[in-house]
């Protein structure tokens, strides 16, 4: 019967169907569900954007809840992102760029500041019940009193200031200069990008710098620890040291130290001494001095770092080992990791890791996340890091920081004058100084700046007596 | 209690009580749908499409109840199931295009309409085998209209614009051509089945017999080279090899077509670049995936986003595909009701798919067996097509999703489709 075959046939047709609709059903699945992130999370996926643009941004406060940025809704009803203080505190919040990307902490909080790490993210349309309008406020450790003494103190010169709180890591002050302004980055990104000076760069925490004579501190600890000195020795410095047949090492400005202990010799940052000193520890002894005071460690949060370039201890010839305890070579290093050599001993030989990022606020200020202080690294014994801070300290007394002395106030430090390839001598100081609130450690940079006892120190004495007196005014 | 509930009788009655309140389901999709775009836009609200609803829902209502009473023996189940496709296209139209919300209500009630009139006019469906050459060739000036005369719309050639309307005469001609095949397969299925002339390895049938085939095939090619209708062409290629095998069982046609369709395809590959770029954008889509890529890729991104729960009604971001509202409907729903909501969807229409076939195994005619089949086939043909496009598992091809895509032609003959295998249901003719 014709019938019958046909409804054979049809049943047929109906079977191949079927299957194709059974393969679109495995196919469908496999993008939905397998394929699902990488479709999601695809740069070209515009998603993640669009939803940005809905969210009101959260903030970024310093210590004291003051605005380093926030969002303003606009007439059209976009939102505009508004840097109050321009640029004293660009090179901490970074920016928000539509075409160049989030860079800072706007970059590094962007899931937090637009309230999209919840975790109901992957719960379907469960979030939209638990959707928000607006991101989360992140708290930095900035104080942003702090932060405009130190820019104000800079003045018009190219250099960086870091302030640590040295017994718990925060970063109280970042300041780099040149700056810009965030609030008009995308009109002149391509001008700033190929100005010469950098200001996009943050030079206090990815600025790599020869450190010069405030090295010579780290080089006293290493000596005193791995006991190739006392502080009872007395060192001859008759202006130069000759190394072998082709190298000898002079004293800048041919200056002749004579008879002096490791004290006297880190008061007038003496290199014969230190570039003994390093000789002594040899090449080995050194490498495991820069990775006591974390040279190769990392930070792993908030806080962007190059890889700081370290010499190949093996390979050193004598020469260059004495320079290394100079602090010069080819060693470089960023002022935020001078600073944490400074806390370390100030915080008897204990470094506790840097931090910007205090807490993650709910826009109704509940506490979503906040930070723990940690002990970063034990960089030395404590004796050995009191030793150093009581030198530091004869080096403001009556060394060549004279000019970093605040009356009433313990101020410890070490100046340095780094030769580099750019013209004059970068300015350094570094130190410490236990104020009324809390102890701080602090390093200075200006660029070309020369003698860092003239043109650093000063700055550390402004920012402290500065802060001293508003911490007086407030109480 | 429980011997009640285990009693057949009870079971039922419960099945013909939740049989009569199934139409309740797309009601209050399209109702609570609304309600929640509403609420979106407050303080604003817009109530200019609520008659438009209104007189949705009634008439969807009302046709329920006609069926019911008077077509008792039909397949009750048909009606229901296009409702929920089409609520489901309302509310993503609304959410996706407002401004073209009220025209795609107005559309849905012509659809409805349609469905009636087909009803109405159900009992002649058997003196269509009169007509089967005037309507076969109906379908032929159908598409040729589109050929000399066709608009570009969206990159396809093939409409044509009568006064205030843009209108579609390939969702036309398909109805036509299915019911010319059935017509003229039924008839000639003896000769078409018992091949005489061997030519290679198959056996055919007289050349005259197989022409009107080889005019279809004709046509689709053309429909794709001249319109860059892909969709279209497959479909109809699809339609007319499914009802021959169906009609005959013979799969010398099957592989006679594959021949045609790889050498048309191939010989139209190296002729037109517009082949070639179709055909290099479905294979290395991520090449240029911001140029001539960016719809499927688009498209890709809101299935993937979707993920298994879909980001919520009206949470998504499917305005990222361009024409989304069109022929990527159903990426959006994929991304807003995840892969549940994709296959929910998809079984619901192998449902439709089954229940068309379910309606032609039921059919004691030849001729309407084969039509309600054809007309299954097609609408899974049509179906199939489309998803696979918008996923890239085929190339993109530019046809509608029956029900839900925005759109008064195929929305018409999408009905007058579903009319058609309602009438055939019936039991008046199926005795026929």
């Amino acid at each position: 019967m014709h019938d019958r075959k046909m409804k054979k046939y049809i049943y047929n047709v109906t079977v191949l169907l079927f299957s194709l609709f059974l393969i679109l059903i495995g196919y469908i699945t496999y993008l939905q569900s397998f394929e699902s992130p990488n479709l999601a999370n695809n740069p070209l996926n515009r998603r993640a954007m669009e939803m940005e643009k809905h969210i009101q941004r959260g903030m970024i406060l310093d210590c004291n809840g003051e605005k380093i940025a926030y969002s303003k809704k606009n007439e059209q009803g976009t939102f505009s992102r508004i840097y109050p203080l321009r640029d004293i505190t660009a090179s901490i919040s970074g920016y928000v760029g539509e075409k160049i990307g989030n860079v800072g902490i706007e970059g590094y909080a962007n899931t937090d500041l637009v309230g999209m790490n919840s975790p109901l993210a992957r719960f379907g349309p469960l979030k939209q019940l638990f959707n928000k309008d607006r991101g989360n406020n992140v708290k930095l450790t900035i104080d942003t009193n702090i932060q405009k003494v130190a820019y104000d103190a800079l003045g018009n010169q190219k250099g960086a200031i870091v302030i640590l709180n040295a017994k718990t890591g925060a970063v109280l002050a970042m300041v780099s200069k040149p700056s810009f302004d965030p609030n008009t980055i995308d009109q002149h990104w391509d001008q700033l990008r190929s100005d010469s000076s950098s200001p996009l760069l943050n030079r206090a925490s990815q600025g790599l710098y020869p450190p010069g004579s405030i090295l010579k501190t780290m080089i006293a600890d290493a000596a005193l620890k791995e006991n190739v000195t006392t502080t009872k020795e007395i060192f001859y410095c008759p202006g130069f040291l000759k190394i072998d047949d082709t190298y000898t090492l002079y004293e800048s400005d041919n200056e002749v130290h004579g008879k002096i202990n490791l004290q006297e010799a880190l008061n007038e940052s003496c290199n014969v001494t230190f570039a003994t000193l390093a000789l002594r520890l040899g090449e080995a002894k050194l490498a495991d001095t820069f990775d006591r005071f974390g040279f190769r460690k990392t930070f792993d949060n908030e806080i962007d770092e190059p890889q700081i370039p370290l010499p190949e201890f093996k390979k050193l010839s004598d020469g260059e080992i004495a320079q290394v305890g100079i602090g010069q070579s080819t060693v470089l290093v960023t002022p935020l990791r001078m600073a944490l050599l400074a806390s370390a001993f100030i915080n008897h030989g204990t470094i506790m890791k840097p931090y910007l990022i205090d807490e993650i606020l709910s826009p109704d200020g509940f506490v979503l996340k906040k930070t723990v202080t940690e002990k970063w690294l034990e960089a030395t014994t404590a004796q050995s890091a009191d030793t150093i801070e009581s030198f530091m300290k004869s080096v403001v007394k009556q060394g060549t920081a004279t000019r970093a002395a605040v009356s009433g106030i313990d101020v410890a430090g070490k100046t340095g004058t780094a030769e580099n390839s750019s013209g004059d001598s970068h300015a350094w100081f570094i130190g410490s100084a236990t104020l009324p609130s809390q102890d701080i450690a602090f390093a200075i940079i200006v660029e070309n700046g020369d003698f860092g006892g003239l043109a650093a120190a000063p700055i550390a004495k402004r920012i402290i007596t500065n802060i001293v007196h508003t911490e007086e005014v407030t109480q | 209690m429980v011997w009640i509930i285990s009693q057949p009788l009870f079971l039922k009655i419960m099945m013909i009580s939740m049989r009569q309140k199934l139409i309740l389901i797309p009601n209050l999709i399209l109702l609570f749908g609304t309600i929640i775009l509403e609420l979106k836009k407050y303080p604003v609200f817009d109530f200019t499409s609520l008659p438009w609803i209104g007189a949705v829902i009634f008439l969807s209502f009302v046709i329920d109840n006609l069926l019911r009473k008077y077509r008792s023996s039909a397949d009750l189940y048909l009606f229901p199931l296009v409702m929920f496709f089409l609520s489901i296209g309302l509310i993503m139209i609304d959410r996706l295009k407002p401004s073209l919300f009220i025209p795609q209500l107005r559309w849905a009630l012509c659809g409805m309409a349609t469905f009636m009139a087909v009803l109405y006019l159900a009992k002649q469906i058997a003196l269509l085998k009169n007509y089967q050459y005037i309507i076969g060739l109906c379908s032929l000036l159908c598409l040729c209209s589109t050929l000399f005369f066709g608009t570009d719309i969206g990159g396809n050639r093939n409409w044509i614009l009568l006064g205030p309307f843009s209108v579609q005469p390939s969702e036309f001609a398909k109805i036509m051509i299915i019911i010319f095949l059935a017509a003229y397969l039924t008839d000639h299925k003896n000769v078409l089945a018992l091949p005489s002339n061997k030519f290679l390895l198959l056996r055919l049938p007289p050349l005259r017999f197989i022409a009107p085939l080889v005019v279809i095939w004709g046509m689709a090619v053309l429909m794709f080279v001249i319109q860059h209708d892909l969709g279209s062409a497959l479909l109809f290629f699809g339609i007319a090899i499914l009802m021959t095998y169906m009609a005959t069982g013979n799969k010398s046609y099957v592989f006679l077509a594959l021949i045609f369709f790889g050498l048309s395809s191939t010989i139209s590959y190296f002729l037109f670049s517009h082949v070639r770029v179709r055909i290099a954008i479905w294979l290395h889509p991520w090449t240029d995936p911001t140029g001539q890529a960016y719809q499927i890729v688009q498209s890709l991104f809101a299935f993937g986003s979707g993920g298994i729960l879909g980001s919520g009604f009206s949470s998504g971001y499917p305005f990222l595909i361009p024409e989304v509202h069109t022929d990527f409907i159903f990426s959006a729903i994929a991304e807003e009701f995840g892969l549940v909501g994709s296959i929910f969807l998809i079984l619901g229409y192998l449902t439709l798919f089954y229940r068309g076939i379910n309606i032609a195994l039921h059919c004691k005619n030849e001729m309407n067996m084969l039509l309600a089949s054809g007309l299954a086939a097609s609408l899974a043909l049509q179906v199939f097509i489309i998803l696979a496009g918008v996923t890239k598992l085929l190339p993109l091809t530019g046809i509608t999703l029956p029900f839900i895509s925005y759109g008064g032609s195929s929305m018409v003959s999408s009905f007058i489709i579903i009319g058609l295998l309602f009438a055939l249901s019936t039991k008046e003719n199926n005795n026929a």
